[in-house]
């Protein structure tokens, strides 16, 4: 649905993006993720046909994106990161602009105009100027125009920034509900537990290097290969058993604190059954082995700073 | 403080003087001068290396004048973003909320943005000191030339400043500028060429400096207490403005979007959905608030002209009819101020108020965005325009000299139909060319005046100084709406009106190998200037923006 082929931007010397190329299924919810600064922005604008990149090239639905700008633009729905609105006009009109800007036919655009405001819960605020509304209200106003001619791909510029606690929430439901709705999402954040919950896909981009992509499990696998396990040792000899661990060929460092020995580990399971076997049968009193749980963050401490690549 | 390590000086310096451009533009001013100059010197066989008195009291007045109006244009172009600017980029807040002092923060921005014309001014003080030379003109002429050019620089630099510290958008506070600071220059320069050097002395230099002071102090002790107790900050100038209670509180300029003439240039709003086959972008256009880019201020300006234009309308119109062409004159400046206000920012307020990548990614084509602008604009600036004209069609009708010649009424409107046409698409084209709203400004009045006012100025110099033709000047002056509005004959007025009923007519100038005059030339090929800036517009439009345009 979506592809991105070798997408280089450069400003000047500065290159943006760097070589980035991403596929994106039919259907998917695709979790763009990096920080600030890191160019998210600039291949989403490349994507929503609003960028000339410096070289690669990118489709949509099997539309080139620079070729064919026109096709690429019916079947999009894009919301930019930073935005505005037009003065002295309300949600109603802004929305009826949008629908005829879409070549949508009047029979049909009350209709969709209705449904749209149910959707996004602007209903009550129909009449309202739209520059008095409220930054979530507006985001979700952006949302709701994105949606107006029905695209089948939505792709949205940190939809959820700028947002409190609760307007996040609830435009992450909403992001759930769309994606039930079978569209193909392209959505970026710089917060990965924002997206993770609802995201088929992810990929983590730094510098405009993409780090890591795929589904869920395939980045969660690539996690596993940089897991942490902690052995409590109850007695006093902890030098032979970090001798043996270091022994080990999928253990990559050990450090000692305490009764606690930390150690970086790329196995499978069955070889951390193995090595725990190993430790208990050289009668090392061992009396914790736990893998470390990382939360989301951690992993993502742990990818933008390069210790995955 | 003030002066010596002002960071907001020192800043503002740093960023101007270190593009190279400034050092090139300096070239070119001085380069252009001297050539003026030795445009102007006396060849030596006509006379030695004395020229007449007469002719160096031209050659100083079109370098006073020239660099006074230089002055009075360029100023609010460097000044009117000073703090405007801040706002829009937000670090206004940041700004107030250092330690500087208000008048620090003024004179900083005061001193930078004047520096660099003033640099240009005094690099053209060795081409007087070489006119100086040639006699005829006084060493006190000279200094009290450049002291006037600084104090004018100082004081329309200050006014620039108050109108960036009062309005939110550079664009309004540029209009306002020039919009204040025009007429002052006008009448300046009216009292400069009184023949009474007498009354000139007088003026230059008893009126002036208190003036100039009064000016001052009023706008320091004003914009200071603005900086201090800043009413702006906060909301962005976003907070909802109900317009139409905002339009019933607008006292005198109540519009009334249900009434005519107010319909014209402010439609109904909408209340219901658009019907199929609308263009939207011209639709939101006419029916959103017209000046909503400018404010109240700008609103009275323009109803003050409108006030204007009566007594004028009854000394030029009713006294001398053959004054016809002056009142035109004086509708054409009208429409050359005002027009490039609703034109200028169509395509980089989109960019500005950051709604120009979602009307991009929408299947509009880039022709329909930039006809829907420039017919929008067109609307409100022909409307606007026009309503000074009611007065033209009342003296058409109650004097009889000029009922008896009802056809240049006609040729009148026409002048202005294509002048509005004119200044629309000029700032249109300089819209799509700018990335923001106050440079496309800047650019449209410099355009403008090349196209309107330079003919018409440059003529003058031109047949003082060099061979040229009375055909070539009237060929040149063909862009230009004044020279138009000149040349359409009118019964002239001969000083013995009562008893002596003679009616002659002026010589109307014709252009060279056409034989038409010179309004019916204007006529004919400013409508086809108009459709290639159009054109133009279009490419850039399509070409920058619309075509995957580069950050958005
Ligand atoms: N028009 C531009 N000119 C120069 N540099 C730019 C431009 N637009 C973006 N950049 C740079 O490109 C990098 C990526 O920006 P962006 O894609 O907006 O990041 P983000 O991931 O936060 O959305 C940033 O370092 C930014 O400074
Ligand atoms: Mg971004």
């Amino acid at each position: 649905m979506i592809e991105v082929k070798n997408f280089t931007k450069k400003y000047g010397d500065f290159t943006a993006v760097d070589d980035l190329s991403l596929s994106i299924g039919t259907g998917e919810i695709f979790g763009f993720i990096g920080p600030n600064g890191a160019g998210k922005s600039t291949t989403i604008r490349f994507l929503a046909t609003l960028l000339r990149p410096t070289s690669g090239e990118g489709r949509i639905c099997g539309h080139s994106v620079v070729q064919d700008p026109m096709a690429v633009r019916r079947v999009i729905g894009f919301m930019p990161d930073d935005f505005g609105v037009y003065d002295g006009m309300k949600v109603w009109e802004f929305l009826d602009f949008f629908a005829v800007a879409y070549e949508i036919p009047r029979v049909q655009r009350k209709q969709i105009i209705g449904k749209v405001l149910e959707l996004l819960d602007l209903t009550k605020k129909r009449d309202d100027y739209v520059n008095g509304l409220s930054k979530g209200m507006k985001q979700r106003l952006c949302l709701a125009k994105t949606l107006v001619h029905d695209p089948p791909v939505l792709i949205l510029d940190e939809p959820a920034s700028g947002l409190d606690p609760r307007a996040r929430l609830e435009m992450k439901a909403l992001l759930t509900t769309l994606g039930e709705m079978d569209k193909t999402i392209l959505v970026s954040s710089h917060i990965l537990s924002e997206l993770a919950d609802f995201c088929t896909m992810i990929g983590i981009i730094e510098r405009g290097k993409m780090l890591a992509s795929g589904t869920i499990n395939e980045i969660q696998r690539k996690i596993q290969s940089h897991r942490v396990l902690k052995i409590d040792i109850a007695g006093e000899d902890l030098d032979s058993a970090a001798q043996l661990l270091r022994s080990n060929p999928h253990v990559r460092s050990v450090e000692r604190f305490d009764q606690t020995l930390t150690c970086e580990f790329s196995g499978e399971d069955s070889d951390k059954s193995r090595l725990l076997g190993a430790l208990i049968a050289q009668g090392v009193p061992v009396s914790s082995f736990a893998e470390q749980e990382l939360s989301l963050e951690e992993v993502f401490m742990m990818i933008t700073n390069g210790v995955v690549s | 403080m003030l002066f010596r390590d002002n960071p907001v000086l020192a800043r503002e310096l740093l960023v101007n003087l270190r593009a190279n451009r400034s050092f090139w533009l300096q070239f070119l001013y001085v380069l252009g001068l001297g050539t003026l100059v030795f445009m102007a010197w006396p060849n030596s066989e006509s006379g030695g290396n004395q020229i007449s008195s007469g002719a160096a009291q031209s050659l100083f007045d079109l370098f006073f004048f020239g660099q006074f109006f230089l002055v009075a244009l360029v100023t609010p172009a460097f000044a009117a973003g000073s703090i405007s600017g801040e706002k829009e980029r937000k670090t206004y807040e940041l700004l107030l909320a250092s330690p500087l002092k208000p008048s620090t923060i003024l004179v900083g921005k005061l001193l930078s943005s004047l520096t660099y014309l003033i640099l240009l001014i005094i690099s053209t003080l060795p081409l007087m000191i070489l006119c100086f030379l040639l006699g005829g003109i006084l060493l006190s002429e000279i200094v009290r030339a450049y002291l006037i050019l600084i104090l004018a620089a100082g004081t329309f630099g200050l006014i620039s400043v108050a109108c960036s510290s009062y309005f939110r958008r550079t664009s309004s506070a540029l209009v306002v500028s020039y919009l204040v600071i025009l007429p002052i220059a006008l009448a300046c320069v009216a009292m400069a060429r009184t023949r009474d050097a007498q009354l000139r002395d007088f003026v230059s230099i008893a009126v002036l400096p208190p003036w100039c002071l009064a000016i001052w102090s009023l706008v320091v002790v004003l914009v200071g207490h603005r900086l201090l107790h800043p009413p702006d900050v906060g909301s962005e100038g976003k907070e909802v403005v109900d317009e139409e209670e905002e339009m019933k509180h607008a006292i005198g300029v109540v519009i009334d979007r249900d009434l005519f003439p107010d319909k014209l240039f402010a439609p109904a709003k909408r209340t219901d959905l658009m019907p199929d086959g609308t263009n939207p972008v011209l639709d939101k256009e006419l029916r959103s608030e017209i000046f909503s880019q400018g404010t109240l201020m700008l609103r009275l300006v323009i109803q003050v002209s409108m006030f204007l234009s009566i007594p004028l309308m009854a000394v030029q119109l009713f006294f001398r009819p053959d004054w016809a062409g002056y009142y035109m004159a004086y509708v054409i400046l009208f429409n050359m101020l005002v027009g490039p206000v609703f034109s200028s920012g169509s395509i980089t307020l989109e960019r500005e108020r950051k709604t120009l990548s979602l009307l991009l990614t929408t299947l509009l084509q880039p022709g329909q965005i930039v006809l829907a602008k420039l017919l929008a604009a067109l609307r409100v600036s022909t409307a606007l325009t026009f309503l000074l004209t009611e007065q033209m069609l009342l003296a058409y009708v109650l004097v009889e000299e000029l009922r008896g010649r009802f056809w240049t009424l006609l040729v009148f409107l026409a002048i202005l139909v294509v002048t509005c046409l004119m200044t629309t698409s000029v700032g249109l084209l300089c819209s799509a060319l700018s990335r923001r709203t106050s440079t496309a400004m800047v650019l449209t009045y410099l355009s403008l005046l090349v196209l309107f006012a330079a003919p018409v100025a440059g003529g003058q110099f031109l047949a003082n100084f060099t061979g040229t033709t009375e055909d070539q000047l009237t060929a040149l002056q063909i862009t230009s709406p004044f020279a138009a509005a000149f040349s359409v004959p009118l019964p002239q007025h001969t000083e013995a009106l009562s008893y002596q009923v003679e009616v002659k007519t002026q010589a109307v100038p014709i252009i060279p190998g056409t034989g038409l005059p010179l309004w019916a030339g204007y006529l004919i090929f400013n409508p086809l200037l108009a459709l290639i800036l159009f054109g133009l517009t279009y490419l850039c439009f399509r070409w920058r923006w619309w075509r995957a345009a580069e950050a958005v």
